[in-house]
C-alpha cells in the first residue's frame, strides 16, 4: 500500500553537487538541447536552456519556502489527495518520494534524472507539466534544479504525514466498535435485562424519528404479531388454534409478557434452525451439485447443510460457528462435526472439467485460481462484508485493499481442495456400531479361508495395494505412467505406448499402455515377454487401473450383480491399459502351484448403445482370451483361465476397439480371483474349518447387508495439502506470476495484526490465523456483519442496506449507533446470536403495524411516507413478501402435508440420469419423503427447481445476500397452475372437508387454515359462492395466489 | 475505470424521490402512480436508448459445443498446404485434450461468394447466398477452452456462473415492446439444454423478470411451463374474480404499499400471456412457402428450422431478444454428437450440425429480409469457441480453440460483407485485431443505441455491466 511504501531517496542525503556526476548530466543536456530544436518553441526552449544555465541564487533553496508553494498551487491539483494522475502525489514527502506508476519522480542529487524536472522543463507541450496554465517561470525551474541537486531535501512535517495517510482508512466500517455500556442495575432478572437492551434499540430508533418529526405506527395486533414471528423465525406458519390462544393471552395481559414467552418458544424450536440455516446457505452458495459443464452430484453435501441447521439450533457461539467454517478439520481433527463443518468452504461451483478431466496444466490453473477466488471471496464476504473478489486484478478501486492482500488471503487457502472426504476423524473408525467389528472379522475369515485353499487372492485388492485378503484401499489406482499408487484423477496420464511401467511389490509385474500401431509384437512384462496381435489404437488412455470403478465410471453392474456392493470387489482397467501380474507371489499364498483365474469381465461405461471396448488376456505372452466389443448390451463374459505351474505372467489388457475413440470405452473385471487350479485336498479338521469359516462368512456378509453402507460417513468438504507457495497473479492471470505472497489479510483492519507468519506456515496454521484474526472481538467488521444480516432478515432491509458489502462503496449505517450497539452486545452475549434475536424482536421497532388499519390517521401515515417511504428509520413495521421455499413450506403446512422429517440427505424431486453431463428431469413431488421442508431439497446447480426460481429463490452460483423480490407473470402462473400447487389445493380442500361438512363451515375453515383468521362476511359469501360453482378445490387454490397467503404483515 | 464505483439501487431511489417530489400530490394519486412504477410490467416497460438505435431487437443463434471456424467461415489457404504436417507436440498439450496431430485443411472446399467476394465453405451453400448481409468476426477468442466456462463467458462476459446474459441485460437497458409476451425468449434445441442449462440464459443478480423465459419448440408442447394447468379445467374466471376481490380489499387496507397493487395487476398480464403464447408459437397460419423455406418437413433440419421460424414470429411480435440453440448439452454418444463438439469425427458431425444451421438461419435471413425486419433485427450467430486447425492425435475430429473463432452478425446497423480482425495462417490463434465477446456485446449494445459502460447494476459492492472493464464497438462492421 502507498503508505507503507518505501522511500527511495536517501533521507537524508549528501548535498551532491552538479560535478559529481558530470557524465550523467552532459548527457543528459545533450539529449535535452536534441529535443530543444525539434520542437520548435523557441521561447520556452530559451527558457528552460536559461534555466538549466542560470544558479537559482548564491542561496541554497529552501524547500518550504521555494518548492512546497509552488508544488501546493501548480502540481497538488491533479497530484494530491482528490486525483492522483499517473499515480502521483506531490502534497506529502513519503508519497513524493515514491513516485507514480512508472517509478520514482524525484532522484536525490540528479536534477536531470528527476522525472519532475524533465517534466518541468520539456518542451513537448503534451509531456509538459503543469499541463494547465503556464509553464514554471525560469526562477521556479532553477529552484526545482538547484533543490534537486542539492539532495531533495523534504524535511517532512506533520502536514505531510496527515497528507500521507489514507483517508480511506477512516472509513466507518474499520473503526473499532463504539460501544456504550447501558447501566446496568445492581440486581436484574433476565426478563429484566432483555427487556433493557430491547428498550436501548428503541431509544436510539425513536430519537431518529423525532429529530425527523415521524410519528410511528403503534403496535401491530396480536395475529399480525404471532404470524409474523412464525414466519421470521420459523418459515412457517403458526396454527389456528396457537394463534387463537396467543391473542386470548394478550387480550390477559402486557403484549410485551406474551411477545417475550412466544420469541423463546420459536427460538428453541427445530424449525428455527432449518429456516436461518436457509439464510446463511444462500450466502454460502451452498448446493448438492458442482455446476458447470458436468453437474455431477455431491451425494454428500448434505451434511454440512445439516451442521449448519444443528448449530443455529444449538446456538453454537457465532464466533465458534466461523471458526470451525473456516479451519474446523485444523482445530479439531478429532471432531467429525468440526471437519464437516468445512464443507462451508467447499459449498460453492466446482468445474470438474477445468480441475480434473483436462490434461491442459494450463486450463487447470485457471480452474484452480477461479476455485480460490470463490473461498476466498465467501469467507470474507460473509464473516467480514468484505469484497475482497475486487483486488484479484487490481487494488480495490474503492476500499484500501491491495492486489497483494488478495493474494495473502488465497495463499491462506492455498492447500485447500475441494473433495469428498471421510467425515470420521483420522484414525478413529467411521461410524460406531456393528459395522466396524463386523468388516473386521470378515476380512479375518477371508484371510484364513485364502490359507486353506478354499478363496483365492483378489486382483483388485492387490491393485487397491493389498495382499488379496481384502487390505487394499477401496478406489486406490495404479497411474500408468509412474507405476504408483494414486488416488487422484487422470491428471499427467501421458505414458509412452508399449512401454512397461514396473511396479513396486511381488504381485504386479507392470502396467503399459498398449498399442499396436503396426508393430508385430509388444512387451508386456518388465522381462520382455511379448504379445502379438493387439491392434491399433489412438495411444491414449484415461484415468488409473483401479481397485474399484475408475473416473468415470457409467455402471458397476454385471447383469444383476453390483461388483461395487459388499462381498464382491470390482478391478477398473480403462481402455487403454495393461496390467501384468507376476505368478509367483500367488503360488507362495496359495501354497499350490497350479492355479486359475476366475473373473466376470463387464462393460463400465455409459449404458448407452454403440459404445464397446476390447478385453484380452494373456498368460506368459500367449492370448488365452479375446472378446470384442465388450459394451452395454454384451451378455455377461465369464472368465476362467488355467494358469499351468510353469506360468509366470498374467496379462489383462483392455483397447478401445474399432471405433478409435477411448470416450466411454471402461472395462471391469468382478470378482478377479486366483485361486488353486484344484481345491486341495483337505484334511478332515481342515474341511471342518473350512465349513465353519464359510459359514461364518456367510453369515457376516448377511449381516452386513442391512447396515447402511457406505460405512463411512463421506461429506463433500475440504481435503488439506501443503500449501504450495503463493505468487502474485499480474492482472489476475494464473500465467503471468509475480513476486512471491505470504499468507496474510486485510491491514484496512488496524486494530490486528493483517501478517500471519510467512510462507512456511502450514496449511492448518494458516488458515487458523484466519479464522482467529476473522473472530477477534478486537475485528469490528464481523460482529457488524452478522447483527446487520440478522437485522436484514427481520426488518427486510439492513441498517446497511448492502449486507456484503461494508466498504467504501456500500451503503452508510441509518442508524451507526445501534449497529455498534447490536455488535458490542452480541460480544457481551458471548456471540449468541438466540440473544440477538431476542433483542430484535423485543423492542417497539420490530413490534409495529405496517399499515394505516392500525390507527395512525392516513395523513400521518401519508406524511411519515413522503418522509421515509423506504422505511429506513423503522416508523412502520416490517411487511415483506415471503421467500420461495417459505412460500412452499406454508402451502404444505396449510395443506396439512408438511412432513417434518429433519435431517439426512436431501429429497428429490427429479428423475436422475447418468450421462456426460447428467440430466435432472423435475417431477411433480406428490408424496410424504417430498413433502419435506424445503431447506432439505437436493439442490440442482444448472437445472433449477422451477416453482421456487420463478419465486426467486436464491441462485446457488452467486453468494446471495439479499433475496430479490420480483413480481412477475410467470409467478402468477405457477401459483396458479403448477402441478404441485393444483395437488396441494386438492390436499387442502380434503384436510377442509374432512372437518367442515357444509360450505359455509368449509369456507370458514379454510380461511382459517390458510390466513389464521375468520372470513368477514362478504369474503365468506363469496367462498361459499365459488365452493357451490366451482369446488372447495378451486377456493383452496385461490387462497394460496391471495396476496394475503405471500405477504406477511 | 475498473470496477466502477457503486450508486444506489436504481429503484429505490427513484421511489424515494417521487415520495419527495409529490409531497403535496396527495397519497392517494402518488401511490398510484408509484404502482404503475413498480409494476413488474413497468420493470420492462419501453426505455429510451442512450442514442439512435439501428436494431431495436435481436435473434442470437447460440451454436454450442465449438464450431470449427477453419471448415466454415475462416480460409486459410496456408493451413492447405500444411496439411498432413505434424503440429508442435509440446503447445498440443495445453489444448483440452493434451494431444495434437497432423494439421488438417477444411473438410469442405471453399468458395468466394457474393459481391464481396467473401469465402465460406461448401458446408453452408444457402446460408452463402446471403454473403453480402454478413459480417464475420474472425478473430473471437474465449478465455477457457472448456464448455462451460466458455459458454458462460459468451453469454454473460463471465466464466463464472451467475452473471446476467445479454438478453438480460439488453431487457434491462431497453424493456420490451409487448407487454403481453416475455421480453427475452430462449428456444433450446429439442434434444435439450445447451452445456451448463439455465444459467446461460439466467438473469444474474438484475431482477428475476430480465432472465430468459425458455419456449418449449418441439410440436404439441405447451410452450411455456405452467401456462396452463397440467389438467384442463373449466372455466377459470370464477376463481379469478374471487381471487380479484380478495386481493382489493387486502390492498384496500394497506394504502401505500405498491407490492400489492403490481401483484394483482400480474394476474392480469399472466392471463394475457396465456392467450398471447399459444398464438405466437401457432405456425398453422404460415404459408407453404415458409413452410418449405423453413424445411419444417425434414427430419434433421426440420426442429431447428421450427426454432427459426418461432423466433421470427416472437420477433414480429416484439419480443425483444430472442436466443436461439442450435445444439444441446454433451454428450460422447457415437452416432452423431447432439452438438458442435466434434472431437472424434467432424465431417460427420459438423456435416450433420452444418447442414441444419445451413436450412435454418439461411431460412430466418431470407424471411426478415423479405418481411422488412432484417433491417431492425440484429442477428448473431457465435460458439463459445472454435476448433483447432489440425486433428484431435488420431482421431478425425478437432479439438477445442479457445484461441480463435469466428462469429458473424448480420442486419439492423450491420454493414455486411465485410470482415473484422483475423486469425493467424491456420486458424489457431487470433492474429489481427484479436478480441473476445466483450466487444461483440458492446457492439451488439450500440446497435440497439445503448452505451455498455451505461447499462449497470449494482451488486456486492460494484456497479456490474455486461462488459465488466472492457468493451470496444466493432466500428469497421456498423454500417
Amino acid at each position: 500500500m502507498r503508505v507503507k511504501a518505501a522511500i527511495i531517496a536517501p533521507r537524508d542525503a549528501a548535498p551532491a553537487s552538479a560535478s559529481s556526476v558530470p557524465c550523467h548530466s552532459s548527457a543528459a543536456r545533450n539529449g535535452r538541447a536534441q529535443r530543444i530544436t525539434r520542437s520548435g518553441d523557441g521561447y520556452f526552449a530559451l527558457l528552460a536552456l536559461l534555466a538549466l544555465l542560470a544558479p537559482f541564487a548564491a542561496q541554497a533553496v529552501d524547500f518550504e519556502k521555494d518548492i512546497r508553494p509552488v508544488l501546493r498551487e501548480r502540481c497538488v491539483e491533479c497530484h494530491g489527495a482528490e486525483k492522483q494522475k499517473a499515480g502521483l502525489r506531490l502534497d506529502a514527502r513519503s508519497l513524493a518520494l515514491k513516485g507514480g506508476d512508472d517509478g520514482p519522480v524525484i532522484v536525490a542529487g540528479k536534477s536531470a534524472e528527476s522525472a519532475i524536472f524533465q517534466r518541468i522543463t520539456s518542451t513537448d507541450k503534451d509531456e509538459r507539466m503543469p499541463s494547465k496554465g503556464d509553464p514554471l517561470t525560469a526562477t521556479q525551474i532553477a529552484a526545482f534544479r538547484e533543490w534537486l541537486d542539492a539532495g531533495a531535501a523534504w524535511p517532512e512535517t506533520a502536514a505531510d504525514i496527515a497528507a500521507a495517510r489514507d483517508k480511506r482508512l477512516d472509513h466507518w466500517a474499520w473503526q473499532p466498535v463504539a460501544s456504550k455500556q447501558l447501566p446496568v442495575a445492581s440486581v436484574q432478572s433476565p426478563a429484566e435485562h432483555l427487556s433493557l437492551l430491547s428498550q436501548q434499540v428503541d431509544t436510539i430508533v425513536t430519537a431518529k424519528l423525532t429529530e425527523r418529526g415521524i410519528k410511528p405506527l403503534p403496535e401491530a395486533d396480536a395475529r399480525t404479531l404471532i404470524r409474523r414471528l412464525y414466519f421470521d423465525l420459523t418459515g412457517l406458519p403458526p396454527t389456528f388454534e396457537e394463534v387463537a390462544a396467543f391473542e386470548k393471552a394478550c387480550d390477559r395481559t402486557d403484549h410485551s409478557d406474551q411477545v417475550r414467552s412466544l420469541v423463546d418458544k420459536l427460538l428453541a424450536s427445530p424449525a428455527y434452525g432449518e429456516r436461518w440455516a436457509r439464510h446463511w446457505l444462500d450466502i454460502a452458495h451452498y448446493a448438492d451439485t458442482h455446476g458447470f459443464e458436468r453437474d455431477q452430484r455431491r451425494d454428500n453435501a448434505w451434511r454440512y447443510r445439516d451442521w449448519v441447521i444443528r448449530a443455529l439450533n444449538d446456538d453454537m457461539p457465532y464466533d465458534e460457528f466461523l471458526r470451525l467454517q473456516v479451519a474446523g478439520d485444523a482445530l479439531h481433527a478429532d471432531r467429525s462435526d468440526a471437519i464437516i463443518a468445512t464443507g462451508f468452504l467447499a459449498a460453492g461451483p466446482w468445474d470438474f472439467v477445468g480441475q480434473v478431466e483436462t490434461p491442459s496444466p494450463v486450463l487447470k490453473r485457471a480452474a484452480r485460481a477461479d476455485d480460490l477466488d470463490d473461498m476466498v471471496t465467501q469467507v470474507m464476504t460473509a464473516a467480514c462484508g468484505v469484497t475482497i473478489n475486487c483486488a484479484r486484478c487490481h487494488d480495490h478501486k474503492l476500499d484500501p485493499i491491495s492486489q497483494r492482500e488478495y493474494y495473502a488471503l488465497t495463499a491462506v487457502f492455498a492447500g485447500v481442495k475441494r473433495a469428498e472426504r471421510d467425515a470420521a476423524p483420522r484414525g478413529m473408525k467411521a461410524d460406531a456400531g456393528e459395522r466396524p467389528r463386523l468388516s473386521a472379522e470378515l476380512s479375518a475369515v477371508n484371510k484364513q479361508l485364502v490359507q486353506i485353499g478354499q478363496r483365492g487372492l483378489d486382483l483388485a485388492d492387490i491393485v487397491g495395494g493389498g495382499d488379496g485378503t481384502g487390505t487394499g484401499k477401496m478406489g486406490a489406482g495404479i497411474g500408468l505412467q509412474t507405476g504408483q499408487q494414486q488416488i487422484e484423477g487422470i491428471a499427467g496420464q501421458r505414458p509412452k505406448p508399449n512401454v512397461p511401467t514396473p511396479v513396486a511389490g511381488d504381485f504386479i509385474d507392470c502396467v503399459l499402455l498398449p498399442n499396436g500401431d503396426g508393430a508385430d509384437e509388444i512387451a508386456v512384462s518388465t522381462t520382455g515377454v511379448k504379445v502379438r496381435g493387439v491392434p491399433q489404437t489412438s495411444g491414449e488412455t484415461w484415468d488409473a487401473i483401479r481397485n474399484g470403478a475408475i473416473i468415470p465410471q457409467g455402471t458397476t453392474k454385471i447383469g444383476a450383480t453390483d461388483y461395487a456392493a459388499d462381498g464382491h470387489s470390482l478391478l477398473g482397467l480403462h481402455a487403454n491399459s495393461a496390467i501384468t501380474f507376476d505368478l509367483t507371489p500367488f503360488r507362495a499364498a496359495l501354497k499350490t502351484g497350479a492355479l486359475r483365474f476366475r473373473a466376470a469381465v463387464g462393460y463400465g461405461g455409459r449404458p448407452a448403445a454403440g459404445m464397446g471396448a476390447d478385453v484380452r488376456i494373456f498368460v506368459d505372452g500367449a492370448g488365452v482370451f479375446l472378446s470384442e466389443n465388450v459394451g452395454p448390451k454384451s451378455a455377461p463374459v465369464p472368465v476362467d483361465i488355467a494358469l499351468p505351474e510353469g506360468a509366470r505372467f498374467l496379462t489383462l489388457m483392455s483397447t478401445e476397439g474399432r471405433d478409435g475413440n477411448i470416450g466411454f470405452d471402461q472395462i471391469f473385471y468382478g470378482d478377479p480371483r486366483i485361486t488353486a487350479a484344484v481345491q486341495p485336498a483337505l484334511t478332515v479338521l481342515e474341511k471342518a474349518e473350512s465349513g465353519r469359516l464359510m459359514a461364518r462368512k456367510d453369515e457376516l456378509e448377511k449381516k452386513l447387508k442391512p447396515l447402511p453402507a457406505p460405512a463411512k460417513s463421506l461429506v463433500f468438504g475440504i481435503k488439506a495439502e501443503p500449501p504450495p507457495i503463493v505468487k502474485l497473479q499480474h492482472r489476475g492471470s494464473p500465467e503471468d506470476l509475480r513476486e512471491e505472497v505470504a499468507p496474510g489479510t486485510l491491514a484496512c483492519v488496524v486494530s490486528l495484526k493483517p501478517a500471519f507468519g510467512g510462507g512456511k506456515l502450514t496449511d492448518a496454521e494458516r488458515r487458523i490465523a484466519l479464522a482467529n484474526w476473522i473472530t477477534d472481538p478486537a475485528n469490528p467488521l464481523t460482529a457488524r456483519v452478522i447483527v446487520n444480516r440478522l437485522w436484514h432478515h427481520h426488518f427486510g432491509t439492513g441498517l446497511v442496506d448492502t449486507p456484503s458489502d461494508f466498504g467504501l462503496g456500500g451503503g452508510r449505517p441509518s442508524h451507526p449507533e445501534l449497529l455498534d450497539f447490536l455488535a458490542a452486545e452480541l460480544i457481551a452475549q458471548k456471540w449468541s446470536l438466540k440473544a440477538m434475536h431476542r433483542i430484535i424482536c423485543n423492542s417497539a421497532a420490530y413490534r409495529r403495524a405496517t399499515a394505516v388499519t392500525s390507527g395512525l390517521s392516513r395523513e400521518g401515515n401519508n406524511a411519515a411516507t413522503a418522509k421515509d417511504a423506504a422505511n429506513r428509520l423503522l416508523w412502520r413495521g416490517p411487511a415483506r413478501r415471503l421467500d420461495a421455499e417459505s412460500v412452499r413450506d406454508a402451502i404444505l403446512a396449510v395443506s396439512g402435508k408438511l412432513n417434518r422429517e429433519m435431517h439426512g440427505p436431501g429429497w428429490r424431486d427429479f428423475d436422475y440420469k447418468e450421462e456426460y453431463a447428467p440430466v435432472y428431469s423435475y417431477k411433480t413431488p406428490d408424496s410424504p419423503a417430498l413433502w419435506r421442508r424445503s431447506i432439505y431439497r437436493f439442490i440442482v446447480r444448472t437445472t433449477p427447481h422451477q416453482l421456487l426460481t420463478t419465486l426467486d429463490c436464491a441462485n446457488p452460483s452467486n453468494l446471495t445476500p439479499a433475496r430479490n423480490v420480483t413480481t412477475t407473470a410467470l409467478q402468477s402462473l405457477a401459483l396458479l397452475n403448477n402441478d404441485f400447487i393444483l395437488r396441494q389445493s386438492a390436499h387442502f380442500a380434503e384436510r377442509v372437508k374432512a372437518n367442515a361438512a357444509t360450505p359455509e363451515a368449509q369456507a370458514s375453515l379454510a380461511f382459517a387454515f390458510a390466513f389464521s383468521r375468520q372470513p368477514d362476511t362478504g369474503e365468506k359469501t363469496a367462498a361459499v359462492a365459488l365452493i357451490q360453482k366451482r369446488g372447495l378445490t378451486e377456493l383452496c387454490r385461490m387462497l394460496f395466489n391471495a396476496n394475503e397467503f405471500v405477504f406477511v404483515d | 475505470m475498473n470496477c466502477p464505483g457503486h450508486g444506489t439501487p436504481l429503484l429505490s431511489t427513484r421511489r424515494e424521490f417521487l415520495w419527495r417530489a409529490g409531497g403535496g400530490v396527495g397519497g392517494i394519486a402518488l401511490a398510484a402512480m408509484l404502482a404503475r412504477e413498480s409494476r413488474a410490467a413497468d420493470a420492462l416497460a419501453v426505455r429510451r436508448p442512450h442514442f439512435p438505435a439501428k436494431a431495436v431487437r435481436v435473434i442470437e443463434i447460440f451454436c454450442p459445443g465449438g464450431v470449427s471456424h477453419v471448415d466454415t467461415w475462416d480460409y486459410k489457404p496456408e493451413l492447405e498446404k500444411a496439411h498432413g504436417k505434424e503440429f508442435d507436440a509440446e503447445l498440443g498439450k495445453q489444448t483440452f485434450a493434451g494431444v495434437a496431430g497432423k494439421y488438417a485443411k477444411s473438410f469442405w472446399p471453399f468458395r468466394q461468394h457474393g459481391q464481396c467476394g467473401r469465402w465460406m465453405s461448401d458446408l453452408f451453400p444457402k446460408l452463402a447466398a446471403h454473403v453480402d448481409d454478413i459480417a464475420f468476426i474472425h478473430s473471437m477468442q474465449s478465455k477457457s477452452a472448456l464448455h462451460g466456462p466458455a459458454m458462460f463467458m459468451m453469454n454473460s462476459g463471465f466464466l463464472l456462473p451467475g452473471f446476467p446474459s445479454m438478453g438480460a441485460w439488453v431487457t434491462y437497458g431497453l424493456g420490451s415492446e409487448n407487454a403481453d409476451l416475455p421480453a427475452f425468449v430462449v428456444l433450446p434445441d429439442t434434444r435439450g439444454l445447451p452445456p451448463g442449462g439455465v444459467v446461460n440464459w439466467g438473469a444474474g443478480f438484475l431482477p428475476a423478470v430480465h432472465q430468459g423465459t425458455v419456449i418449449e419448440t418441439a410440436a404439441g408442447r405447451p410452450p411455456i411451463a405452467d401456462l396452463f394447468p397440467a389438467q384442463p379445467r373449466e372455466a377459470e374466471q370464477d376463481g379469478r374474480d374471487f381471487l380479484k376481490t380478495l386481493n382489493a380489499a387486502h390492498a384496500a387496507a394497506r394504502p401505500g404499499d405498491t407490492m400489492l397493487e403490481a401483484r394483482i395487476a400480474s394476474y392480469e398480464l399472466a392471463a394475457r400471456l396465456q392467450l398471447s403464447a399459444p398464438e405466437a408459437v401457432d405456425i398453422a397460419r404460415e404459408s407453404d412457402a415458409t413452410r418449405s423455406l423453413y424445411a419444417l418437413g425434414d427430419e434433421s433440419a426440420g426442429p431447428f428450422g421450427r426454432q427459426c421460424l418461432l423466433a421470427r414470429r416472437l420477433v414480429e411480435r416484439g419480443v425483444r431478444f430472442v436466443q436461439i440453440y442450435c445444439g444441446a448439452e454433451n454428450t460422447q454418444a457415437k452416432k452423431i454428437r447432439p452438438n458442435w463438439d466434434s472431437h472424434e469425427d467432424i465431417v460427420r458431425d459438423h456435416g450433420y450440425w452444418g447442414r441444419v444451421l445451413d436450412t435454418g438461419a439461411s431460412a430466418l435471413l431470407a424471411d426478415l429480409k423479405s418481411r422488412g425486419l432484417l433491417d431492425s433485427t440484429l442477428v448473431i450467430c457465435t460458439s463459445e469457441f472454435g476448433r483447432q486447425p489440425f486433428m484431435q492425435g488420431k482421431q478425425k475430429g478437432r479439438d477445442h480453440n479457445p484461441g480463435a473463432f469466428t462469429a458473424w452478425m448480420a442486419g439492423g446497423g450491420i454493414r455486411g460483407g465485410v470482415a473484422f480482425g483475423a486469425s493467424d495462417d491456420y486458424g489457431f490463434k487470433a492474429a489481427v485485431k484479436p478480441t473476445y465477446c466483450y466487444d461483440l456485446h458492446a457492439t451488439a449494445l450500440h446497435l440497439l443505441g445503448l452505451d455498455h459502460e451505461r447499462v449497470t447494476f449494482y451488486h456486492n459492492g460494484i456497479k456490474r455491466r455486461l462488459t465488466d472493464v472492457h468493451g470496444h464497438v466493432f466500428k469497421e462492421v456498423c454500417a
